[in-house]
């Protein structure tokens, strides 16, 4: 033994290990031992289940004082589901799924809030009516998207009810991870709750004639403000002076910044005009600029599939988004969603644009739930109107459909439990759950006298969403909508941080090119062109354009 | 340790039928190591063998099929001027955190290479930054310093006696000096632990001898303290080096690449492409010349690490 070998040996060898080597524990030992502690793995294992199963699986059902909006409207769920109307699709659901009592459903929802409702509320009262469980599986929004697809791939039928935005539809249901409804749909669902949707939403999960999903979650933009201020006489007396016109609700993108500036000049540090979410992949840069690019008369495709984002609407855009910034809080550019409804709700803000929770939250509603104490209590309940975004044309900004997957083992339980789900009466209930982010989508929502006694001005906040549905501009549904949108928002931030808006604009275009011939331009022509077709697609053809406005 | 005379022969072990026994040992010696090469072919080697193949294929989530493509996908990332500005980021980055992060560990292991009362809770404060997730220390600087709830801006203008409007997440250079005091913040600790060890190992008569002889304090360190702990120093960087190359989580956390894509590094360039926009079959190319450009830092750093011993 050289010494390099005496030093490896004497810092290397245990006694055991010594032992094992001269061969004092026997081979029989050594079998006997991975015997038990094979065993050991396997009775750990069912030892634990329970507790693993019960982390997973929904938790007890909650449910609200009877006496309550939200409780009532919970009582209504359940007995559509259990009394009727018998020719009800929440009834029929209920009465078809029965039959695969002691299935268990695989779901995915968004991780967080969202998945709340299927844990507390949906997925347990489902496995009361039907003896069908649920597991919750929640995924950050990129995974949404992946892990279905991954799973479609290997084949594992790990998932049976799918949780996705209309824009990966296309993507989805050629690729086969989604299953078609139609079958299911003439087999069980009563055809009116098909027309209950607001014709924004109606058409979403529809691809190739075929409908893929039920859309679950109207995520329309709004503007919120403050009443108090733009009713303060001393305000409306200053402004009237400065401009030659009263103090109003901006109507236009140019009059929105011209307000934002009064009032923070007016108010700041105490109160500042606006404020916006536009943080690096927030996502609020990309839905902003979509809206007023469509509304300054911008189009994404020119007739040869070029993007043609660099224009005179893609300039007036960026340059009235950066005035907005100048005109809003300090550090408006490092904002995402929750760090504004922040702002908001501490009264430092007198307008913002965001998703329908802005206004439950400013009413102080959601806060209600221990689930959403994250957020600050609203020191504004009461104070807050509601409007159409100016420019006239909000964006619907992501939202939901509910899919099933093609790979499913228990397709037609998945799909009695989307149907049951987005039904009316049950869906209601979900989107007014107060900790939940699913937003009123169908009409029956929008006139439902339950949910306007959720807070003072809950009607006129209802009636605004359903207003601006009407007028309200789809994302892209098409394949590449991601790298599309995310373009959209690194052109955005680079010009906060000084770039010039043509070269972002143009660096943008190249970039959507590049993605359109990566993914085939005819192709690509082709989606786009269907996506033209769809209510909500342009200005000129949004649902109130094509005549099919819902009026309350 | 087994009892047993150093340069004696191992007592030797009874059997009946030795050849036997000794095919049956080398049959029961692939047995036992057949878990632990099944797991590592399953988990790491099967996928390094997929991703070849993917390499070469369309594999996106948004293009049906897997048709062949060449080499179209390595075209794409390094025609692809955001994957070049992401690569020089990361450099950048990762040589700034680890200069700065080996110039103050030795100032530190230095001033606690001395006995002291408190050293020991001193030095149990200052490594407690290790035991953090990256993600926590990216969320905990966002928050110090995200205007305007974050109190940075304020405390500046408090002591500079006027108000401070500097955008530390979006705003160039204050973007990049943001990600380098988080990474700062942390990781010290860690070259200050493995250098207070070098330290504590050079033999005190070397000190005392150098007194003796008159040598100066900057000559004692420059011409003792160095060259003893350089084999320290070299490790420290070598681990960091490897770990800084991939930075990530304060990035997703602190700026999102942004503005732009400034804050792009490699490792958020390829999550990007591969889990935002699932182009998998380029993030995997870019993952792999990402993989080559690392192995030569490593293969450099690895055969400066065996000089000495080689030596």
């Amino acid at each position: 033994m050289d010494d390099r070998e005496r030093r490896d040996f004497e810092a290397g060898l245990s006694e055991e290990v010594d032992a094992w080597l001269r061969g004092e524990p026997t081979r029989r030992d050594f079998i006997k031992r991975f015997g038990q502690a094979t065993g050991m793995l396997a009775i750990s294992g069912s030892a634990l289940s329970p507790f693993v199963n019960s982390a997973l699986a929904q938790a007890k059902m909650e449910l609200e004082n009877p006496d309550t909006p939200l409780g009532k409207a919970q009582l209504a769920a359940y007995k559509a589901s259990t009394e009727g109307p018998m020719d009800g699709s929440a009834y029929r659901a209920v009465e078809a799924a029965k039959q695969f009592a002691g299935a268990n459903l695989n779901m995915t929802y968004e991780a967080g809030l969202q998945a709340l409702d299927p844990r507390n509320f949906s997925g347990p009262l489902w496995d009361e009516l039907t003896g069908i469980k649920s597991t919750v599986v929640e995924l950050p929004p990129p995974d949404m998207y992946s892990k279905p697809i991954a799973e479609h791939i290997a084949g594992s039928g790990a998932y049976d009810v799918l949780d996705l935005q209309p824009q990966w539809t296309p993507a989805l249901a050629d690729g086969g991870v989604i299953a078609p409804l139609d079958d299911f749909i003439a087999k069980y669902m009563n055809m009116a709750d098909l027309d209950d949707y607001h014709p924004l939403y109606k058409a979403l999960p529809t691809y190739k004639g075929k409908i893929w999903g039920f859309f679950d979650d109207g995520d329309m933009f709004a503007l919120y403000y403050r009443k108090d201020i733009f009713d303060d006489p001393k305000l409306r007396e200053a402004y009237q002076a400065k401009f030659d016109k009263p103090l109003e609700v901006p109507k236009s993108w140019e009059d929105y910044v011209q307000v934002a500036q009064f009032i923070t000049d007016q108010m700041a540090p105490n109160v500042y005009g606006a404020g916006h979410f536009r943080k690096a992949a927030s996502p609020g840069n990309q839905f902003d600029f979509m809206q007023q690019y469509r509304s300054n008369g911008g189009v994404f495709f020119d007739e040869n599939m070029k993007a043609a984002l660099a224009s005179d609407a893609g300039v007036k855009t960026l340059e009235n988004m950066k005035a907005a910034n100048a005109a809003s809080i300090p550090g408006n550019d490092e904002l995402d969603a929750v760090s504004l409804w922040v702002a908001w709700l501490q009264g430092k803000v007198a307008m913002i644009y965001s998703w329908p929770p802005t206004g439950r939250m400013s009413a102080g509603y959601s806060q209600s739930d221990k689930a959403i104490s994250f957020i600050p209590q609203s020191s504004i309940a009461g104070k807050v109107g509601y409007a159409i975004v100016p420019g006239g044309h909000p964006e619907h900004a992501f939202g939901f459909n509910k899919a099933i997957a093609a790979d499913s083992a228990n397709l037609e339980a998945a799909y009695l439990f989307i149907q049951w789900a987005c039904s009316p009466p049950v869906s209601l209930a979900r989107c007014m759950l107060p900790y939940a982010l699913r937003d009123p989508y169908r009409i029956s929502h929008f006139k439902s006298e339950l949910y306007g006694e959720l807070f003072p001005s809950a009607p006129e906040y209802l009636a605004n969403l359903n207003a601006s549905a009407n007028v309200g501009l789809l994302d892209p549904i098409m394949p590449g909508a991601q790298d599309y949108q995310l373009t959209l928002d690194r052109m955005c931030t680079s010009v906060w941080a000084g770039t010039d808006p043509m070269e972002a604009l143009k660096t943008a275009a190249a970039e959507w090119d590049a993605t359109t011939e990566n993914l085939g331009a005819d192709k690509q022509k082709a989606f786009y062109e269907e996506f033209l077709k769809l209510p909500g697609s342009t200005v000129g053809n949004t649902v109130e354009a094509l005549g099919m406005a819902v009026k309350l | 340790m087994a009892d047993v005379a150093l340069g004696e022969t191992p007592p030797s072990i009874p059997r009946r039928n030795l050849p036997s026994a000794s095919r049956s040992d080398r049959r029961f010696k692939w047995l036992l190591v057949a878990p632990a090469a099944l797991l590592i072919l399953a988990i790491s080697i099967y996928p390094l063998i997929f991703s070849i193949w993917v390499l070469f294929v369309n594999y996106d989530f948004q293009i049906p099929g897997h048709a062949f493509v060449g080499l179209k996908n390595f075209e794409q990332v390094v025609s692809d001027p955001v994957a070049r500005y992401s690569l020089l980021v990361t450099v950048v980055l990762t040589v700034s955190n680890v200069l700065i992060e080996l110039l103050l560990g030795l100032a530190v292991a230095m001033v606690m290479a001395r006995s002291f009362r408190g050293r020991g809770l001193i030095i149990s404060i200052l490594i407690v930054p290790l035991f953090i997730s990256p993600v926590v220390v990216g969320q905990a600087w966002a928050l110090l310093l995200q205007r305007p709830f974050g109190p940075t801006n304020y405390l500046l203008g408090q002591l500079l006696g006027q108000e401070v409007t500097i955008g530390w997440l979006t705003q160039f250079p204050y973007n990049f000096i943001a990600l380098v005091l988080a990474d700062v913040w942390q990781w010290t600790p860690f070259m200050f632990v493995i250098l207070l060890a070098g330290l504590t190992a050079i033999p005190p008569h070397v000190y005392e001898a150098a007194e003796l002889d008159g040598v100066g304090a900057w000559q004692t360190f420059w011409h003792i303290t160095i060259p003893y702990i350089s084999p320290m120093i070299l490790l420290a960087v070598t681990f960091r080096l490897l770990d800084a190359i991939r930075l990530f989580d304060t990035i997703f956390i602190m700026t999102g690449g942004g503005p732009g894509t400034q804050t792009y590094t490699a490792s958020f360039y390829l999550y990007t492409i591969g889990f935002a926009q699932f182009h998998l079959s380029r993030a995997t190319a870019g993952s792999w010349i990402f993989l080559i450009l690392t192995l030569l830092v490593i293969i450099f750093l690895v055969r400066r690490l065996l000089k000495p011993e080689a030596n």
